[in-house]
């Protein structure tokens, strides 16, 4: 997770705008999910994973690691969806068992359905992988004040951001602090362990928590945390490429569902 | 000292809801300009005493005076006294509140209610000032602990303090991050800002500052120049602190005749400069 976080400082495309990387994720998850269509799906799974790995430069490696982590969601997910089960005749069945009286099997109407829903599946976690490999909460923060949430729903947001990282740290110390006074050697020292670890970090967060006020009230706040927006500008080619890949997209998936034809 | 006072206390008393006394009658004078040690083990007082400088603590006995007014605890004017008095804290950790270094170092110059070219102004000043304006657009748990010390510092330059307090700069920093902080502090001293650090380390102390308050158990028990100070013996005991090695060096080869006995060195490069001098005859 941490490692995300960093592509997303790093990436090659981490100065883009913000706005414009999340249409574009936003744009093509909702066509991959409209369009029932395996085809529409394995050009999205394509374009986004040429986007982060050509383009964004996130390690090809890491971001088939990345792709392989809902895997195993998929396959359970979608092995109910592929098997039926009847009392009657198993005719339809590609192939099938028994249990008692059950027949069990899959049909070529479910496999296609799964196989379907897999790739649709697939598709949308990649878009959003590309939005999480390239756009840094920072830039979401900045994009969502531009919407117009509430500043406390921000401040909060940026808040939990930063101090993750303090928590994550302090939680490192006193693990490793313990674990080299055998706090960790048996189950019974780390049931012991683990207790004082959440008991010491809840009220270090406590302590952190009212020395940050301090420290703001030091520096005149005065309720409200505002700070210097970083400024964006859109760039009307990215925009322009944007709308052509969509509308390629959509296209495809139109036509891929029978919508429209081409003589 | 005859220099006009910035801070001024008058039998300044304080004490913890269980009963412990963290300032007991402290009547100090800190002259404008200058810099400032406090020296004294943990637990002395010096963090409690530093937060009453911009009236995050108020004193249960006693009155703070700045620049001659003597402190008010209303809003307005305790806004303008912390925009006066800027309090650096010792742990990065817990000072820095956002995820942008830029963002971070903003926010007191916003709330001064500066214009936002000011406020972009006054970040960079105190970026490149502090030598970070290469971080600008990393974030902030990308950073080292020097770094974030740095920052830190930059948070409270922006606002153009005329007094900056450090809550012992230099911990947990090693010897060539703590030289890099103690030239920053001195640079921030050469333009008139008065620097007021605490530490336990008696070596800076003894070379960096102009002026020592020693603390024990709540009470300023001493106060002069570095050199008064240390060649107080009895203080030093009852502070139970150490002689800097360099006084020690010197007293201890002009009392044997290898050196000129003239005045006790800030630095090693002034020791060593009076003993090639004792050397060479002159």
């Amino acid at each position: 997770m941490l490692k995300i976080d960093q592509y997303a400082y790093i990436n090659r495309i981490a100065d883009m705008h913000p706005i414009e990387k999340s249409i574009l994720a936003l744009a093509t998850m909702v066509i991959c999910l409209a369009f029932s269509a395996p085809l529409t799906s394995v050009l999205v799974i394509l374009f986004m994973a040429v986007l982060s790995i050509l383009v964004a430069g996130i390690p090809a490696r890491f971001y088939l690691k990345l792709m392989s982590l809902p895997l195993f969601f998929l396959v359970t997910g979608v092995l109910t969806v592929a098997l039926n089960f009847t009392t009657t005749s198993p005719d339809s069945f590609l192939w099938g068992f028994r249990i008692g009286r059950y027949w069990f099997g899959a049909t070529g109407v479910s496999l296609a359905l799964a196989g379907n829903l897999f790739l649709k599946a697939l598709g949308a976690v990649s878009c959003l992988y590309f939005l999480s490999l390239t756009t840094s909460m920072l830039e979401i923060f900045a994009m969502l004040k531009k919407l117009r949430l509430p500043p406390l729903f921000i401040e909060l947001m940026s808040l939990v951001y930063r101090f993750i990282f303090v928590l994550l740290e302090t939680t490192d110390r006193i693990y490793i602090s313990q674990a080299s006074r055998w706090g960790y050697a048996n189950i019974k020292n780390t049931y012991r362990s683990l207790g004082q670890l959440v008991t010491n970090l809840f009220t270090k967060s406590h302590h952190n928590s009212q020395m940050l006020f301090t420290t703001l009230m030091s520096r005149c706040y005065q309720g409200e945390l505002n700070v210097l927006e970083n400024s964006y500008t859109l760039s009307k080619r990215n925009l322009l490429m944007i709308t052509f890949v969509e509308t390629a997209l959509l296209v495809t998936g139109l036509w891929s569902c029978g919508y429209i034809r081409f003589l | 000292m005859s220099i006009e006072p910035i801070i001024e206390t008058r039998g300044l008393g304080f004490s913890y809801v269980d009963g412990t006394q963290a300032l007991v009658d402290v009547t100090i004078s800190i002259p404008k300009g200058k810099r400032i040690a406090f020296l004294g083990p943990n637990g002395s007082g010096k963090t409690t005493l530093f937060l009453h400088f911009n009236g995050l603590m108020r004193p249960d006995r006693g009155k703070i005076f700045f620049d001659g007014r003597e402190v008010s605890y209303k809003h307005h004017r305790l806004l303008e006294l912390r925009k006066q008095v800027g309090i650096i804290f010792q742990d990065p950790e817990t000072q820095l509140f956002s995820s942008s270094v830029k963002q971070e170092i903003s926010f007191g110059p916003i709330n001064l209610g500066l214009s936002r070219n000011d406020v972009e102004e006054r970040v960079k000043k105190a970026m490149d000032d502090t030598g970070i304006a290469d971080l600008k657009n990393k974030p902030t748990h990308f950073l080292s602990y020097g770094q974030k010390k740095r920052v830190a510092i930059a948070d409270i330059l922006a606002m153009e303090p005329r007094v900056l307090v450090c809550d012992e700069p230099t911990a947990w920093l090693d010897k060539k991050h703590e030289g890099q902080i103690m030239r920053l502090l001195d640079e921030i001293n050469s333009d008139g800002i008065t620097v007021i650090m605490s530490t336990h380390d008696v070596d800076i102390a003894y070379s960096w500052a102009d002026y020592i308050f020693v603390m024990n158990k709540g009470s300023v028990i001493g106060e002069g120049t570095p050199e008064q100070i240390f060649y107080d013996l009895k203080l030093l005991e009852e502070a139970e602190l150490e002689r800097p090695w360099l006084l020690d060096i010197y007293d201890d080869l002009s009392n044997k005749g290898f050196l000129n006995r003239d005045n006790p060195p800030k630095t090693k490069d002034e020791l060593l400069l009076n003993l090639a001098n004792c050397v060479r005859g002159t």
